[in-house]
C-alpha cells in the first residue's frame, strides 16, 4: 500500500504545508497579528476610563515629540552605545584569550561565562545593589583601606544603569566573538607572521576583519536589548535614568495609556529595523544572531 | 570546528540538565504541600498592595475556611487598574483600591455592590471611617488600612529642622532624599508645599508646581514605592517622604529616625477591600473581607504593617504603646488637615505625566 | 627586553585580565550565596546577623516560592517541547521545499530574535487581552514558545547546511516512506542541532523576565517571584533557592566535565 502511493505523495505541496504550516500559523498569530494590532492601537484614542477606543488620532505621535521624551530616547541610545562599546572593549580581548588559549581547561573557561547565566538575572542585578550601596561591600572595603572617608555614591545614577546593562549583556557579546575568533585559521595567522607582518598589523589587517561578523552580531545582541531592559534602570538607576523600555512599561502599567505605549513601541521597532538594516548592509548574516 | 561547537553546546546542555534535575528534585520533594486537600476547593484570587498582608494571616484564613487563596500584588493603583482591565472579568475576586480609585472604578461599573449584612465584623470599624466621601454608604468598599505621606528624618545625619514638605526642597539636602515612585504622591506633595490642592487642574498653578517640582531633582537620590524604608535603614538616604508605616518600620530599626507630619497638611490615603464586578466567588470574597475585619486578625496584621487602622477594635487590642506611637497611629490633627487625592481627567493626567517624565528623565 | 620576558609579561597580563573579568561576573553571585546564610530576619535583609542554614530549611516551607519554581520548570519544559517540534519540522521543510512566501516567513522568524523583549511582551499582552486567551500558564507557554521557536529553527538550519539530501533519496528509493525516512535518517543527523536549539529555548524560558511580566496573569514564575521579592529586599530563602540551583548546576557540570575532556582528547 505504501509502495503504491509513494509516487503520488512525492508532490511537494502537502509536505511543505505540513512542515512549514504550523510555524507559519504560529508566527502569523503570535507575532504578526499582535504587532499589527500595536500599530493600529498607536493611532487610537483613550476614553475617560482609560479604555482604548478606535477613534483615529495622531495625538500619541505628537506626544512622542515632547522634548522630555526625545531626551530619554537620547539618553537611552547613549546608554546602549556605551554599553555596547564597553562590551566590545572588554569582551574582545577576553574572548580572544579564552578562545585561543592552549590550556586544557578551555571548556571550563568557556563555561564559567555561561554559569552566571543560570542564576536569575534580577537577583544578580540586585546583588550589585548590595555591593555598591552606601554601606555595601565595596564601600566598606574602600573605607577599611582608607581610600575614602565618606562612602562613594555608586548607585542610582546613569553609571549604575550602564554597569547593570553591561553586566547583563556581556555574555551576548562574548559568545558570538568566541565563535568568530575560534573559527580563525591558525595557519592563516602564522602565514601572516611569516610574511613579515608585525603582530599589530596581523591583528588590524587580518584578525579584526575576519572576526568582524562576531563584533557586528554581538553589538546587535547587546545594543537592542539594552534599549528595553527597564528592570536594570529600575533597580540600579533608582528611577533616575530611564531607558525607552521604562517609558513603554509605564504606559502599559501605571500610566494606563496603551495607545501612547504602543506609539513608543513603534519608535523602538523603527530603531530596531534601522539597526538591523545597517547590520545587513555591513555584511552581517542574520543567522548569526540566533545561534 | 565541529569539535569546538560540540564543547560549547555541551556546556550549555550540562547546565540545563542540572537545572532540570534541581527542579525535579524540588518538585518531587515538596509537591504534596502545595496541593489542597480536596480538588474542588474554591480558589480566591486576591490582588493587594505589596507589603500589606502577612502570609501568616492568609494562611490562617485558608486553614479556617478551607478556601485556597492565590495572592498577587501591585505597587500602585494605576498598575492595579491596568491589570484588572487587561485580564478577563473574573480574574480577580478581591482587590484593594485606594480612595480615589474606588470612586473611579465604581463609576466605570467595575466594582460589585457589597451586601453589608454579611459583614458581621463591620462594627469594628470606627464610625468616623465609615461612609467616606469617595464611596457614600460603603456601597462598593470597606476600609482596610490607610496612612499619611509623612516625612522621616534621620536626626543623626540631618542638621536642619524639617517641619514641612516645603523644607524638602531646600538645596542643602542634595542627594539625601528617598521619594515614593508615585507621580500622584510626589506631585501632590509639591502642590501642597505651594498651598494648592493635590489634584489641581488649574493651568497657572500647574505651571508653578512643575517649576517647583523640577527643583527637587538634585535632592532626590532614589524613587521607591515598595520599600523606601530600605534606603533609610541602610543609610543610603537620610530623609524620606513616604507612607507613615514605612517610617514606623524604619524607626524600629534605626532609633535616630523621627517622623514629621508636614505642616501644610499631608497626603492622606485609605485603602479598601472591594470585589470586582466580574468575580464568580462573591460569597468566599465576602467571607475573606469579614475575616479581615475581625479585630484579632487585624491586630496580627498591624504587628507587621503598622498603618493607620480604621479598625478601632484592633487598635485597642494593640495596647497603649501602639496608640501612642506617632508614626503607627497618626495624630488626629494630621488626619483632619490631610487631603485625599481626586481623579484627574485625561488632559490633566497628561500634564501630570509630562511633569513626572521630565522630573525623572 | 628579551622576547621571552616580553611574552611572559603578556601572558601574565592576559591571565590577570581574564581573572578580573571572571571576578566581575561572579561577584554578584557571591552576594547571593553569602546572603543565603545570613541569619537576619528583618527586611530588607541587609545587615549581617550571623551564619545560619535556616533558610535552606525554611525554603521548603515557602510553598509559593516552590510553586513559582515548579511553574517555571513546567513552562520551560512544555514551551521547549512545543518550540522544538514546530521548529524542527519547519527548518526541515524550509530547507527542502521551495514555495512562495518563504522570505516572509524568514523575516517573521527574525522578529522575536531582534526585537526588544518589551515590544514582544506588550504586543502579546494586547493580543491575549483582546482575544480573551486565558492569562496564566497557557499564555506563558504560548509566549515562551513564540520567542524560542526561531532559535530552534536557526540551530537546526545550521546543522542542515552541511546535510546531504541524497541519503534521504536513497532511503526512499529503498522503499521507506517519508515518515520512516525522517525518523531513521534525517532526525539522527539533525539531533545535535535540535538539542542545541532546545537547550537554548529552555535557557531563555527559565530566565525570562520581561515577556512573562506582561503575559503572566496571576501565575508567578520564579523570575517574577524574584522581581516581587526585590521590592522589599531579596529574601534569604530566595537566595537559598538560587544557591541550590547554582550548586546543582556546577556539581553536574563538574561530574560530566572529566568525561568531556576524555572525549576531546
Amino acid at each position: 500500500m505504501a509502495k503504491l502511493s509513494r509516487h503520488t505523495f512525492r508532490s511537494n505541496t502537502l509536505p511543505a504545508i505540513t512542515t512549514v504550516g504550523p510555524v507559519t500559523l504560529w508566527l502569523a498569530f503570535f507575532v504578526a497579528v499582535p504587532l499589527i494590532y500595536v500599530l493600529i492601537m498607536s493611532f487610537c484614542s483613550l476614553d475617560e476610563g482609560y479604555n482604548v477606543v478606535f477613534k483615529f488620532t495622531l495625538a500619541n505621535y505628537q506626544r512622542l515629540l515632547d522634548p522630555n521624551y526625545i531626551q530619554i530616547y537620547g539618553t537611552s541610545l547613549f546608554v546602549a552605545f556605551i554599553t555596547t562599546a564597553l562590551c566590545i572593549v572588554v569582551g574582545y580581548p577576553f574572548s580572544f584569550l579564552i578562545a585561543r588559549t592552549t590550556s586544557k581547561h578551555k571548556a571550563l573557561l568557556y563555561m564559567l561565562v555561561i554559569i552566571p547565566f543560570w542564576t536569575n538575572s534580577l537577583i544578580r542585578i540586585y546583588g550589585w545593589r548590595t555591593l555598591l550601596g552606601t554601606n555595601g561591600w565595596i564601600n566598606n572595603l574602600l573605607i577599611m583601606m582608607n581610600l575614602t572617608d565618606t562612602p562613594v555614591e555608586f548607585l542610582f545614577n546613569r553609571g549604575a544603569t550602564i554597569l547593570g546593562m553591561f553586566y547583563c549583556l556581556f555574555p551576548y557579546m562574548v559568545l558570538p566573538l568566541y565563535t568568530a575568533i575560534e573559527k580563525l585559521d591558525k595557519n592563516l595567522l602564522e602565514a601572516s607572521a611569516d610574511l613579515g607582518a608585525k603582530s599589530r598589523s596581523t591583528f588590524t589587517r587580518v584578525i579584526i576583519p575576519l572576526t568582524m561578523s562576531g563584533i557586528f552580531s554581538g553589538s546587535i545582541m547587546v545594543f537592542i536589548p539594552s534599549l528595553g531592559y527597564f528592570f536594570v534602570s529600575d533597580i540600579l538607576g533608582g528611577g533616575n535614568s530611564d531607558v525607552i523600555g521604562n517609558l513603554i512599561e509605564r504606559q502599559f502599567q501605571s500610566g494606563n495609556n496603551w495607545p501612547l505605549g504602543a506609539a513608543l513601541s513603534i519608535i523602538l521597532i523603527l530603531i530596531t529595523l534601522l539597526l538591523v538594516k545597517l547590520y545587513q548592509k555591513l555584511g552581517g548574516d542574520m543567522d548569526n544572531l540566533g545561534v | 570546528m565541529k569539535k569546538e561547537v560540540f564543547t560549547t553546546k555541551k556546556a550549555i546542555s550540562l547546565a540545563t540538565a542540572a537545572v532540570i534535575a534541581a527542579g525535579t528534585l524540588t518538585l518531587t520533594g515538596c509537591g504534596g504541600s502545595t496541593e489542597t486537600a480536596d480538588g474542588t476547593a474554591t480558589t480566591l484570587n486576591i490582588y493587594t498592595w505589596t507589603e500589606y498582608i502577612p502570609d501568616s494571616v492568609i494562611e490562617k484564613f485558608e486553614d479556617e475556611t478551607g478556601i485556597k487563596v492565590n495572592h498577587t500584588t501591585f505597587s500602585s493603583n494605576e498598575d492595579m487598574l491596568a491589570k484588572v482591565k487587561s485580564e478577563d472579568d473574573d480574574a480577580f475576586d478581591i482587590i484593594q483600591p485606594s480612595d480615589y480609585m474606588v470612586e473611579q472604578m465604581a463609576s466605570q461599573g467595575m466594582l460589585a455592590e457589597l451586601d453589608l449584612d454579611k459583614l458581621t465584623n463591620l462594627s469594628n470599624i470606627g464610625e468616623q471611617y465609615l461612609d467616606p466621601s469617595y464611596d457614600p454608604g460603603n456601597t462598593y468598599s470597606i476600609p482596610y488600612l490607610g496612612g499619611v505621606e509623612a516625612i522621616a528624618v534621620n536626626t543623626d545625619m540631618v542638621t536642619g529642622e524639617i517641619t514641612s514638605y516645603d523644607d524638602l526642597f531646600d538645596p542643602q539636602y542634595a542627594s539625601q532624599i528617598v521619594l515614593l515612585d508615585d507621580f500622584r504622591a510626589v506631585i501632590g506633595m509639591t502642590a501642597k508645599s505651594l498651598g494648592y490642592s493635590m489634584s489641581t487642574s488649574d493651568e497657572t498653578e500647574l505651571a508653578e508646581i512643575k517649576e517647583k517640582l523640577l527643583s527637587i531633582k538634585p535632592n532626590v537620590k532614589l524613587y521607591d514605592s515598595d520599600s523606601p524604608k530600605s534606603a533609610l535603614i541602610s543609610g543610603e538616604c537620610s530623609i524620606a517622604s513616604v507612607w507613615s508605616a514605612e517610617v514606623a518600620l524604619a524607626m524600629e530599626e534605626v532609633p535616630s529616625i523621627e517622623v514629621v507630619y508636614p505642616e501644610e497638611g499631608a497626603y492622606l490615603f485609605m485603602d479598601n477591600w472591594a470585589i470586582p464586578a466580574g468575580s464568580k466567588n462573591v460569597d468566599a470574597a465576602m467571607e475573606f473581607i469579614n475575616f479581615m475585619l475581625d479585630a484579632e486578625n487585624m491586630a496580627l496584621i498591624l504587628e507587621e504593617f503598622p498603618y493607620m487602622c480604621p479598625n478601632t477594635a484592633a487598635v485597642e487590642l494593640m495596647g497603649e504603646e501602639y496608640a501612642a506611637n506617632l508614626a503607627k497611629n497618626p495624630p488626629a490633627e494630621a488626619i483632619e488637615t490631610g487631603e485625599y487625592i481626586q481623579n484627574l481627567d485625561n488632559d490633566t493626567l497628561a500634564i501630570y505625566d509630562q511633569m513626572w517624565t521630565e522630573l525623572k528623565k | 627586553m628579551s622576547r621571552r620576558i616580553k611574552s611572559s609579561i603578556k601572558k601574565i597580563a592576559g591571565i590577570v585580565f581574564c581573572t578580573l573579568v571572571y571576578i566581575f561576573l561572579f561577584l554578584p553571585i557571591s552576594v547571593i550565596v553569602a546572603n543565603s546564610f545570613n541569619a537576619t530576619t528583618s527586611k530588607p535583609y541587609l545587615t549581617w546577623k550571623g551564619f545560619t542554614f535556616d533558610w535552606y530549611v525554611k525554603l521548603f516551607d515557602n510553598s509559593s516560592l516552590l510553586a513559582s519554581f515548579g511553574a517555571t520548570i513546567a513552562i520551560a519544559v512544555i514551551s521547549t517541547l512545543l518550540a522544538t517540534a514546530i521548529g524542527t519540522i519547519a527548518a526541515v521543510g524550509m530547507y527542502k521545499y521551495k514555495f512562495r512566501g518563504k522570505s516572509v516567513i524568514d523575516g517573521l522568524l527574525y522578529i522575536p530574535v531582534v526585537i526588544p523583549e518589551i515590544v514582544l511582551g506588550i504586543s502579546l499582552l494586547t493580543l491575549f487581552s483582546n482575544t480573551h486567551i486565558p492569562r496564566g500558564m497557557i499564555s506563558l507557554v504560548l509566549a515562551h514558545t513564540t520567542f524560542s521557536t526561531p532559535y530552534v529553527i536557526f540551530n537546526v538550519r545550521a546543522r542542515l547546511s552541511g546535510y546531504d539530501g541524497s541519503i534521504e533519496e536513497a532511503s526512499m528509493d529503498l522503499g521507506a516512506n517519508r515518515l520512516t525516512t525522517f525518523k531513521n535518517i534525517t532526525l539522527p543527523v539533525l539531533a545535535p542541532g535540535i538539542g542545541a536549539g532546545a537547550l537554548l529555548a529552555f535557557t531563555l524560558s527559565i530566565d525570562d523576565v520581561i515577556v512573562s511580566y506582561f503575559t503572566n496573569g496571576q501565575v508567578k514564575t520564579f523570575p517574577l517571584k524574584v522581581m516581587e521579592s526585590i521590592k522589599s529586599g531579596v529574601a534569604p530563602d530566595v537566595n537559598a533557592l538560587s544557591t541550590l540551583i547554582l550548586v546543582g548546576t556546577i556539581v553536574l557540570v563538574i561530574l560530566t566535565q572529566s568525561n568531556l575532556f576524555k572525549k576531546n582528547k
